[in-house]
């Protein structure tokens, strides 16, 4: 997921992912990763068919 | 006579007992209201990740697998599917908790949150130094309703490159007791 971001946005590449604004998880539910939120003020979150 | 039974106005008894040892003692309650707390309902838990998390995503929130109990005398805390503490008690609980975190290209930044109801409570700690491994220590007073609150634990880390890893054992662990009741 966070490569796939970095892929599409390479401006995130610095960005602090701890903060808050955008959450990046996993559930150790065997489902992986997931945007969780994102709450970026200029950047768009992407859509499904751009992480797939 | 050794005991007073007192029975509830539909059902149950509570049974005032005084122990078969010599000598006198006096328990004084407080000139309070409030609900006495005796162990069976002070739940208290001990767990700890029995295997290792590998392969966790740079700059993501991963939730800690903490299935493996070293106590759990309400059986609240779920070790097996949600790695949950969920207990029936309402009150403020004392959490503490460690993780220990690696990474083969190095961590570029980590902290240890603690999740209330599946939203971050509190980060008590958010470090930036690179280095290999590193536990996370932190501790927090939480209100927990005794019916839908749960809280979890999860780990953050960025890495230089690749993945990271939350090392099994006892220093990846979490125990809690409530510390006073609603």
């Amino acid at each position: 997921m966070y490569e796939k971001i970095i892929v599409l946005y390479p401006e995130l590449a610095d960005f602090n992912f701890a903060s808050g604004v955008i959450v990046l998880q996993n559930d150790s539910d065997g489902k992986g990763d997931y945007i969780a939120k994102w709450e970026h003020p200029t950047l768009a979150k992407p859509t499904d068919e751009e992480l797939a | 006579m050794s005991s007073i039974v007192i029975s509830g106005d539909t059902s149950g008894a509570i049974t005032l007992s005084a122990p078969a040892v010599a000598g006198t003692n006096t328990v004084t309650l407080p000139a309070a209201t409030g609900t006495v707390q005796v162990s069976g309902n002070m739940p208290a838990f001990s767990v700890y990740a029995g295997s290792n998390s590998a392969g966790q995503t740079s700059a993501t929130f991963a939730k800690v697998a903490l299935n493996t109990e070293t106590f759990d005398t309400a059986n609240a805390f779920d070790a097996t599917t949600n790695y949950r503490f969920q207990p029936t008690v309402a009150g403020y609980y004392q959490i503490n908790a460690s993780i220990y975190i690696t990474a083969a290209s190095n961590l570029s930044a980590y902290q240890l949150t603690f999740y209330k109801n599946g939203a971050s409570y509190t980060a008590p700690n958010y470090s930036t130094t690179v280095l290999a491994g590193i536990i996370l220590s932190g501790s927090v007073l939480i209100y927990l309703n005794g019916s839908t609150d749960y809280l979890e634990l999860y780990a953050y880390a960025a890495t230089v490159a690749g993945t990271w890893v939350i090392t099994a054992g006892s220093n990846t662990t979490m125990s809690g007791s409530l510390v006073r009741s609603a």
